[in-house]
């Protein structure tokens, strides 16, 4: 790894070109020089504005782009953010620096408190409830005057000084361009990391990012805190450029400007917030005469963006061309994989669910010995996926135990049994289509990646050490399960079969110790067949302990050391593949034989 | 004088529970949250405030016509924000962003068409907004009679989602490839939802205009009181609405006499904020909310 360049610009992959990286950085400069180049004040004042709200729309993007939480409540952050700083400045005279952290630390409180109970729930509870938080914002502004001077306002702000030398324009623009490019390269590294990876499981396919030990509360929590804390940072320097502010500054409309921002420049595109803000600063030019209908405008055009282009101008396919595609570091990792598992044994005692009037499990129990191949077999509706779910967390049993390696598990939520060393797939494999292949099996090692989101943002060593490893070894893992070749290629393009494979790969990511596969079969050729009977016993061999739901008799009585059959919620009998499968009842009520109604 | 908090609670909490009534109604077969509801019972009061005082209609055809036009409004937000947004993705929220530039799109319309100054509507014909002369109850003859029909319009909403068409509409809201098996069409449920949602707001709107007069703010003020009634009360429960809004109504009424009147939207949002804490999924929740 190059060691020269800064610490924030290593962390990408390492596949760009020299040539290419210093282009980008000089082409960067460039245009951040443009603003000194003109003449009178009003362009700088103008970029610098820009910068304040690129500043804002970067972490909006993360939350809204990346995590799919909609906030309608992002201006109202700035405000809280650049009344905390400005009064700091007035009444206390601390310096900007130190009330412009106060003012990120305010905000971010603040927004925590509101959107706690809020991203629990669904997506649009979270929407309202920072509508009506930017309302009562801007109430409070106005009566709570004591504070805020009411509709007078903040005056006399001081400009930002360090020692004794004063900040002219200039220099604030260049300390708010700094800040941009800093959080751009920010939410850049933590969209390339376990956390990026989290927010678009979170927002695509919550069991996914369960399943992989993703905590979704504290994920959305972790996006909303970063990003309200860029929007206090943005109001910061808000209050210090314009040296007043007043409480129509911080209309209901300013909060809508942010999130207009993000859909034109494309939600979830690193540049998308980038290009948003230039755009809505033309787009009054460009308006002309129609300004006073403006806001309408804006409306029609948010409308017409998310129906029509939803991933707004960076998604369109012209920057396809862009994409880079990385060149598959083939050097296997050393030792990525070769480490044996934590051995853990999986015992099942006499679980019950009742779903309304449907007895579910009723009695179902199982033990499968650590490092052991376990194979749950039974006719439809027998209970298998729902003991599936149980044991992974998904589902609370109405009585009964889980004992993972001797502890009991039951009722803990199941991204802390995943994080136990529990991998898990489903009956339809859930992937994240709009990322890369490489990607999803990326999303399986969220736990055991170990930098913290701090380094991970300012791209240290270890989050660049996690950064090489994880793709190495989940370049590892596709060729183990012998889909290397399409590590770059979109995981909604593949095949079912294909699906199921990455999503094994996945599970395995997380080096689990038990691994729990529902129906892997189910769909697959002759040809991955073989390869995925293949594969169950190299996992087994590692020494992870697999719980397989499947209905294809040989390949159970080929990989499983011990089978446990199902009916109607209850244990018939348990065995050895050969006891098992030449059981009387067994071949009743699971081939349907003697027509006796045990398989509907 | 704490007689007066009951009195306006009960009328302003009347209104908010009619707002969330039409979110429940929409929002039970189509998992939709109409961000532009607060801005449908706008127009709602808008339009028939205009018949009535510029046209002078009397109230019987004027509330129909603005229920109409209302619906058609609400049918077109359908098919132009909803459903596209939906066929590509069931489970996405792309839909939050196209409501509500569905709402800002019709404020600013509306804004432009009519002035931003509120019209005031007077009581239709028999009722009136003068105080009735009670010794100790301030309330005014509509007052009263918007109480009680607020009561009456939850229990019609009630028995119509306990007739075959309201279970239809549960099932599609259950498990919309179940109910398709069962011959109901998701989508002319969804069409339907939309039509007779935005009938209900516009009459919203119109039983509105009176109490607040009509004007361009009404709907970003009721979005936000709407939901905090839908949310309170439980989404899906129209029981909860009735009772959560005349919380909220009391609540506000209160802080105005105790605080300033400029805080009613903050203690409505502590109010929220400490029910979804404790209660997720609000406090009469029927519809089990979906929690993480």
């Amino acid at each position: 790894m190059n060691t020269t360049t800064s610490p924030l610009l290593a962390t990408a992959p390492p596949v760009r070109p020299w040539a290419g990286r210093l282009g980008t950085v000089a082409a960067v400069l460039a245009a951040l020089s443009l603003p000194l180049w003109f003449r009178g004040d009003f362009i700088l004042f103008m970029a610098t504005q820009a910068g304040v709200m690129m500043l804002v729309a970067i972490g909006l993007n993360l939350l809204t782009g990346y995590a799919g939480q909609v906030s309608l409540g992002h201006g109202a952050l700035v405000a809280v953010g650049s009344y905390t700083t400005a009064l700091l400045m007035i009444d206390a005279h601390w310096s900007f620096w130190l009330a412009a952290l106060a003012g990120m630390a305010v905000s971010t409180l603040a927004g925590l408190v509101m959107a706690l109970p809020a991203l629990r729930l669904s997506t649009w509870y979270f929407a309202l409830v920072t509508l009506t938080f930017a309302q009562v914002v801007t109430d409070l502004l106005v009566e709570w005057r004591s504070l805020t001077r009411g509709f007078s306002g903040l005056v006399g702000i001081p400009p930002p000084a360090i020692g004794a030398h004063v900040l002219g324009p200039v220099e604030v623009y260049l300390a708010v361009a700094a800040c941009v490019v800093l959080a751009f390269l920010g939410v850049r590294n933590l969209s390339r990391s376990r956390y990026g990876r989290g927010m678009v499981a979170a927002r695509d396919n919550p069991l996914a990012a369960t399943a992989s030990g993703v905590s979704l509360l504290r994920i959305k929590l972790f996006a909303f805190a970063v990003s309200a804390a860029l929007a206090g940072l943005a109001g910061a320097f808000y209050a210090v450029q314009k040296t007043v502010i007043t409480p129509e500054d911080f209309t209901a409309d300013f909060s809508i400007f942010f999130l207009l921002i993000i859909v034109v420049g494309g939600l979830g595109r690193l540049w998308g917030p980038v290009v948003g803000t230039l755009v809505f600063f033309l787009l009054p030019e460009l308006l002309g005469p129609l300004q006073s209908w403006r806001l309408l405008i804006y409306g029609v055009v948010l409308l017409v963006l998310m129906v029509f282009a939803p991933h707004g101008i960076m998604g369109m396919p012209v920057w396809q061309r862009w994409r880079k595609r990385p060149v598959a570091s083939d050097a296997p990792a050393p030792g990525a994989r070769a480490q044996p598992v934590q051995r853990l044994s999986l015992a099942v005692q006499d679980l019950h669910k009742q779903f309304g009037g449907v007895a579910a499990l009723q009695g179902c129990a199982l033990v499968a010995e650590a490092g052991s191949t376990h194979a749950l077999v039974g006719p439809n509706g027998s209970g298998k996926t729902t003991t599936l779910n149980v044991i992974s967390g998904f589902i609370r049993s109405d009585s009964g135990a889980v004992l993972i390696g001797g502890t009991d598990v039951s009722g803990r939520a199941p991204h802390r049994i995943a994080r136990l060393g529990v991998g898990r797939t489903f009956q339809t494999p859930k992937l994240l289509h709009d990322l890369s292949v490489r990607d999803n099996v990326r999303l399986g090692g969220f736990a055991s990646e170990r930098a913290s989101a701090f380094e991970i943002l300012f791209g240290l060593p270890r989050a660049r050490q996690d950064q090489r490893d994880g793709s190495a070894a989940a370049m590892t893992l596709l060729r183990f399960v012998g889909l290397a070749e399409r590590a770059d290629d979109l995981a909604g393009d593949l095949p079912h079969g294909q699906q199921r494979l990455v999503e094994i790969a996945r599970a395995m990511a997380g080096r689990p110790s038990l691994l729990l596969l529902d129906e892997p079969a189910a769909g697959l050729s002759m040809d991955e067949l073989d390869r995925l009977g293949a594969l169950i016993e190299a996992i087994a061999a590692l020494g992870t302990t697999v719980l397989v739901v499947e209905h294809h008799l040989e390949l159970i009585a080929r990989i499983s050391r011990s089978v446990t059959v199902l009916d109607r919620g209850r244990v018939l009998t348990a065995g050895t593949p050969q006891q098992v499968f030449s059981h009387p009842e067994v071949e009743r009520a699971y081939m349907g034989r003697e027509g006796t109604g045990g398989a509907r | 004088m704490w007689i007066d908090v009951v009195v306006s609670g009960l009328t302003a909490g009347s209104l908010y529970c009619l707002v969330a009534v039409g979110f429940n109604i929409l929002y039970r077969p189509t998992k939709v949250f109409n961000f532009a509801q607060g801005d449908l019972v706008m127009v709602g009061a808008m339009a028939s405030a205009l018949l009535m005082t510029q046209w002078h209609w009397p109230w019987v055809p004027a509330f129909a016509a603005a229920a109409a036009a209302v619906a058609l409004l609400a049918l077109l937000e359908e098919r132009v924000a909803v459903a596209p947004v939906l066929r590509r993705s069931a489970s996405g929220t792309g839909w939050i962003i196209t409501t509500l530039a569905v709402a800002m799109i019709m404020t600013n319309i509306v804004g432009k068409v009519w002035g931003a100054d509120p019209i005031v509507v007077p009581a239709p014909a028999p009722l009136s907004n003068d105080m009735l002369g009670l010794s100790a109850v301030n309330i005014s003859s509509y007052q009263a009679a918007l109480i009680v029909l607020t009561i009456a319009l939850v229990a019609v909403v009630e028995l119509l989602y306990a007739s075959l068409w309201g279970k239809a509409t549960l099932a599609v809201a259950e498990d919309r490839d179940a109910a398709l098996l069962r011959g109901i069409d998701p989508v002319a449920i969804s069409r339907w939802s939309f039509a007779l949602g935005g009938a209900f707001a516009a009459l919203t709107g119109a039983l509105a205009a009176p109490v607040l007069s009509a004007s361009t703010g009404l709907g970003a003020m009721l979005l936000l009181k709407g939901f905090a009634a839908a949310a309170i009360g439980g989404l899906g429960s129209n029981r909860g609405a009735l009772l959560a809004g005349y919380l909220i109504g009391m609540a506000e009424a209160a802080s105005a006499l105790l605080l300033s009147p400029g805080y009613h939207n903050a203690v409505m949002l502590v109010l929220v904020l400490a029910v979804l804490l404790a209660k997720p999924g609000g406090l009469f929740s029927s519809l089990e909310a979906r929690t993480v």
